[in-house]
């Protein structure tokens, strides 16, 4: 293949870049919030951005990937059968080497600060008056107790703009309490309390699934959660029978 | 080969492929491990109002499992894993409860919830709760939220601790603890019920065996 060949052949893949990675922001920018379920908490927020964040950094990337690919597959083939000369190899282009090094490492580093940011960030907790709610998980139904209330239920509810404290723990094998909504997910696990937060910050109502593989009726382990506001969620409490 | 062939015989090759997975899968699906139905009986006595009757046995001598207590006879069993009802009507189930019990790993399940007033009458008594610590089963039904099918029912049925002999099928016991409790049916759609008492063996937390088994601790309600 002559120079000006390859040098048509690398401004084509390089406009197939450019075009792919067009393409991949703007898939990156919309499609995660169409296609997650809709945000009810900071958490969910966060997610969601995370979800974002990344696919546009990917884009490029992935661009990459798909232009090389297709001008490999369309453009750089060989015809005939005798073996073809080998060009020169890419290992010993110094200016590709060090982009693909000091680009790949920014990336990555890029990503990594951002993961443990923003799993600091979910994890963590304001530390303002948090509503505690103890989930147990055991085949199949998920039960809900409010500390300090006597109130226990099949139901979740919660009040709006107050941080939670999820204590989660199952009696029986490994459950995982998973609220898609809000972007709360952890295993429930024998003989162990651990703990999540979120504060609830759209009025509505959402699913909480099991979300590790449990047993017969695993599939059927979801149940509702309601978020109120705060007098609606203080009456429902009231209304509540009362555990001695 | 040439190069079109090569594509086709490939395509076709993932088109067949994939047809006799989805083929496995809804044969999968379709094969019931379900006992026959069991419907709900009309009240004479009041309109969109049925009657249900089950049992709970410490086997499966005496239920639909067949002659002999079918492949598991000392597995413990609902009389049958099937039931039908009607949509929008009030059920009322009896239940003979034949077996004897302990504490339940999650004290939530001794209360009475969901049903009619939010109670429950064991052998005539009203309670909407019960001892934790003497607990032979539970009647436990969930709808799936979200497909319109919401429906929460528990009632927790007391240990059996009587001691006159009744015989029903080729199986003895003890003369059963009688619990009756009313609910309200909503929307059509299939709902799952099972035990929530820790009555199955083998794996953790007591919920192997009989427990992960449909026909003996956990069942369908079909709601048409």
């Amino acid at each position: 293949m002559s120079t000006s060949t390859n040098k048509q052949s690398l401004k084509g893949m390089l406009w197939t870049w450019a075009a792919l990675t067009v393409i991949g922001v703007i898939i990156g920018l919309y499609a995660p919030a169409w296609i997650m379920p809709k945000s009810m908490s900071n958490n969910m927020h966060l997610t969601i951005l995370t979800m974002v964040v990344f696919t546009v950094a990917a884009a490029p990337v992935a661009a990459g990937v798909y232009a090389t690919a297709l001008f490999a597959l369309t453009r750089w083939t060989h015809k005939g059968n005798d073996v073809p000369s080998a060009g020169p190899a890419v290992r010993e282009n110094a200016m590709v080497v060090t982009t693909w090094l000091v680009v790949s490492t920014l990336l990555t580093v890029f990503l990594l600060i951002w993961g443990l940011g923003a799993l600091a960030v979910d994890n963590g907790s304001t530390g303002k008056n948090p509503l505690v709610v103890d989930v147990t998980g055991q085949q199949w139904v998920w039960s809900f107790s409010y500390p300090g209330t006597h109130v226990s239920s099949p139901d979740l509810y919660l009040p709006l703009n107050r941080e939670v404290e999820f204590r989660v723990t199952a009696l029986d094998v490994t459950h995982g309490f998973w609220i898609a909504n809000m972007g709360v997910q952890v295993d429930a696990n024998v003989g162990t309390i651990t703990t999540i937060h979120t504060t609830p910050d759209k009025l509505g109502t959402f699913d909480i699934r099991c979300t590790q593989f449990c047993g017969l009726n695993h599939a059927f382990m979801v149940t509702e959660g309601h978020v109120l506001t705060a007098q609606q969620f203080t009456s429902w409490l009231a209304s509540q029978p009362q555990r001695a | 080969m040439n190069r079109s062939k090569s594509l086709g015989v490939a395509l076709a090759s993932v088109l067949l492929g994939g047809g006799a997975l989805a083929l496995a899968g809804f044969a999968l699906a379709s094969a019931t491990p379900h006992q026959a139905a069991l419907n709900c009986v009309p009240s004479q006595s009041a309109p969109n109002t049925c009657n249900l009757n089950l049992s709970t046995f410490p086997d499966s001598m005496a239920g639909e499992q067949g002659k002999d207590g079918g492949v598991h006879p000392d597995w413990v069993s609902y009389s049958n894993d099937n039931l039908v009802v009607p949509a929008n009507t009030t059920v009322n189930v009896t239940i003979d409860q034949y077996d004897s019990g302990g504490s339940l790993n999650n004290a939530f399940f001794d209360q009475v919830m969901g049903t009619v007033g939010g109670t429950a009458t064991i052998d005539g008594k009203t309670v909407s709760s019960v001892d934790p610590t003497n607990v032979g089963h539970t009647f436990t039904l969930r709808g799936i939220p979200g497909s319109g099918k919401t429906m929460f029912v528990s009632v927790p049925l007391p240990a059996d601790s009587n001691t006159q002999s009744v015989n029903i099928g080729q199986g003895q016991y003890t003369k059963p603890v009688v619990v009756q409790f009313s609910f309200k049916t909503g929307a059509k759609g299939v709902y799952e019920w099972n035990c929530e008492f820790p009555c199955g063996s083998t794996r953790e937390g007591q919920f192997g065996e009989a427990m992960s088994a449909y026909g003996y601790m956990s069942g369908t309600l079909t709601v048409n």
